[in-house]
């Protein structure tokens, strides 16, 4: 497995990572230390963009891509014929230190398949971590990836180096889960994040007392799950992520449309990955963590899937309409966030700028407010923005009229490319 | 109507609107002193206000006192945006802050704060972009080198933040456009001005290879299913890949 020379190495362990979409950089902020390479930024940063849109902000490698598993929707497998490599633990300091130093990246994301066993493998990972972090003094930004079923020893230790922590659900139902990944109980990927969450709170709490407790993986944790290869609904997935929030405080939930990363019969035969659900789903996630919204307004048994043809906020004021239009000199912030089209930094203008003026369209437009949708679900001063009152089956016409073309995918933002910068980059 | 020249800089700027403060000048002018010289313009007409380190703090605690600290930002990264014309706009913003006090934050619509905080917003946008899309090569060893070529003034807001990164090495980032230099020496940093290169500066062995591995991880980091080219150069717009090495590799 080491083999090859190191830069073919590396291109196979960077395929074989690239489809875990987290990029995220955020959520731990550390000053930098004199003398000393590294520092982090609350907000995240993204040191380039690959020919798929998607930003790069850390190194993301597999340590190995040989596993002793065989989860049908993983390039990785077992029993899938790709060419196996690894890193030593020196090689990936060498290449973080050197890539960090010349501002590449902005840290590590670590993760591997599994060797011998959950245990020794993990070691691993952790052994390079601790490497990067007493040895080489390097304070960048670490993701470690943690392996099901692994020692809540070991979990522990894993967040005393890294920054943020993930064990990745992949599959949304326990049912897809024994399916597809037959080795992974469901109990072993779900009781790390309960501990995690755990021992975050705690040192948490701890550091409140003294500043020189430990810090435990100070960026929280996330996961990712994997849409399209099982046939669960947007509605089950929505729920899933909003308990992991509520329950598990989560930092993130990843989507990743299901690439088929070649045949296994176990997986449906998909033409495309579903791009467009997985936007959907984020954008919906958005409203679950920035928008004040729970995941049953936006789905319930009558509508168990997002609309793909609009946004999940539009699709919510339209099942909706009794309750607007809304006042724009009035409303509450937590109203205003609920009109399609006003995001959460329009919402934090409107509320400032009213204090002193009064709104018109003239002044929202100034704001920077972009009325196209809005302008349905909106009065200013008592006026209507939206010209003559419509019923709900014409405002759906008025507002797939100007995307009568079919959604693009190359317009979409998608949000998985981007760090989270803050809650106003995601606009809805 | 008088004529004001300030040293370079926010600070220099500063200092010439205190003046023109206490002089009670109701138009004034403002012109970066080198800037003076090129138009062809004699000391005689121009009123030379040196750059005074506790005159530009007592003005900003006036104005953080009367406003606030966001709004001072909010001045400052609009300076950097060397536009022309600015310093008019700023003056206007500045004294509009110490007579409307905290009710300038609210007065989004209204002129000349809605065209500073747009300003202001784009030269923080880019000064972000930029801690990502500096690239250091070593150009000898130990030594770290960076060009770029940002639109606006960003160097000496994005300066800290590396001084707080790559605090192990000495370097130094160069504007290409404005020829000026952050210069770290593993103390301390500081701005230096009038810096050209003779040469193209050098490469040291381990650069090489390291640059190599960059330039493949870069590659291979795309998904092929999701390709999508017009969404990267949104994001990384072509002017800035010059400056790029995973850019400019084979
Ligand atoms: S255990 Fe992880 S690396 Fe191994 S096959 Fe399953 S998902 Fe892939």
């Amino acid at each position: 497995m080491f083999s090859l020379p190191l830069e073919q190495r590396l291109e196979v362990l960077a395929d074989s990572a690239k489809y875990d979409v987290s990029c995220s950089s955020s959520g731990s902020s550390r000053a930098g230390k004199a003398g000393a390479l590294g520092s982090t930024a609350a907000s995240g940063i993204c040191h380039s963009w690959s020919a798929d849109g998607r930003c790069i902000s850390l190194l993301k490698i597999l340590l190995t891509n040989a596993c002793i598993y065989d989860c049908a929707y993983c390039l990785n497998r077992r029993s899938n014929d790709i060419p196996r490599a690894a890193f030593t633990p020196d090689e990936v300091v060498a290449l973080t230190m050197n890539f960090y130093r010349r501002n590449y990246i902005e840290g590590l994301f670590l993760s591997t398949g599994v060797l011998r066993s959950a245990d020794y493998t993990m070691e691993q990972l952790i052994a390079v971590a601790r490497r990067l972090r007493e040895v080489e003094r390097f304070n960048g930004y670490i993701h470690l990836k943690l392996v099901p079923g692994a020692d809540p020893l070991l979990v522990a230790r894993a967040g005393r180096y890294a920054d943020r922590l993930s064990i990745n659900i992949e599959l949304p139902s326990s049912r897809s889960l024994a399916l597809l990944a037959p080795d992974k109980p469901r109990e072993s990927v779900i009781a790390p994040m309960r501990q995690v969450s755990g021992l975050i709170v705690e040192s948490r709490a701890d550091r409140k007392e003294s500043r020189k407790a430990p810090r435990f993986a100070p960026a929280g944790q996330s996961t990712q799950l994997i849409v399209g290869a099982t046939p669960e609904s947007d509605r089950e997935i929505i729920t899933l992520s909003e308990g992991l929030y509520r329950s598990l405080e989560l930092k993130r939930v990843y989507y990743s449309a299901f690439i088929p990363v070649s045949s296994d019969n176990r997986l449906p035969a998909l033409p495309t990955p579903p791009l467009l659900r997985e936007h959907r789903l984020y954008q919906a996630d958005w409203l679950l963590r920035f928008y004040g919204f729970a995941a049953h307004e936006l789905l319930d048994e009558a509508h168990p899937n997002l609309d793909m043809r609009f946004d999940p906020k539009s699709d919510w004021a339209l099942r909706n309409l009794q309750l607007f239009p809304v006042e724009v000199n009035r409303a509450d912030y937590e109203v205003l966030l609920r009109v399609p089209g006003v995001g959460v930094r329009s919402a934090r203008r409107i509320v400032q700028a009213r204090r002193g003026t009064r709104l018109g369209e003239v002044e929202l437009r100034k704001l920077g407010v972009v009325l196209k949708r809005a302008r349905y679900f909106l009065t200013a001063g008592g006026r209507y923005l939206g010209g003559i009152r419509l019923d709900g089956p014409q405002l759906i016409e008025r507002l797939l009229a100007p995307a009568r073309r079919p959604a693009r995918l190359d317009q979409l933002e998608l949000f998985a490319a981007l760090p989270d910068l803050s809650a106003v980059s995601g606009e809805l | 109507m008088a004529r004001y020249a300030y040293e370079g800089d926010f600070e220099g700027f500063l200092c010439a609107l205190v003046a023109s403060l206490e002089n009670g000048d109701g138009q004034p002018e403002f012109v970066r002193d080198s800037d003076a010289a090129e138009a062809g313009l004699f000391s005689g007409e121009l009123c030379q206000v040196p750059a005074v380190r506790e005159v530009t703090l007592a003005f900003r605690s006036r104005f953080v006192a009367a406003v606030s600290r966001e709004a001072f930002a909010t001045a400052r990264y609009a300076f950097h945006s060397g536009k022309k014309g600015i310093e008019q706009l700023l003056w206007r913003y500045l004294l509009l802050g110490l007579e409307q006090g905290r009710l300038l934050e609210g007065m989004l619509t209204v002129e000349p704060v809605w065209s500073i905080n747009r300003i202001a917003r784009h030269v923080s946008h880019e000064a972000h972009k930029f801690k990502g899309f500096v690239r250091f090569r070593e150009v000898t060893e130990g030594f770290l080198y960076a060009s770029i070529e940002p639109e606006a003034d960003v160097l000496p807001l994005i300066a800290p933040h590396f001084v707080g990164r790559v605090g192990d090495r000495p370097w130094m980032i160069h504007d290409l456009r404005r020829r000026q230099a952050a210069v770290f020496d593993l103390r301390s940093w500081r701005l230096v001005s009038g810096i050209e290169l003779t040469a193209e500066p050098g490469c040291s062995d381990a650069e090489r290879d390291y640059a190599a591995l960059w330039q493949r991880y870069f590659r291979h980091h795309a998904i092929t299913e999701r390709h999508n080219p017009k969404l990267q150069q949104k994001h990384v717009p072509l002017r800035y890949r010059k400056h790029l090495v995973e850019f400019t590799g084979p």
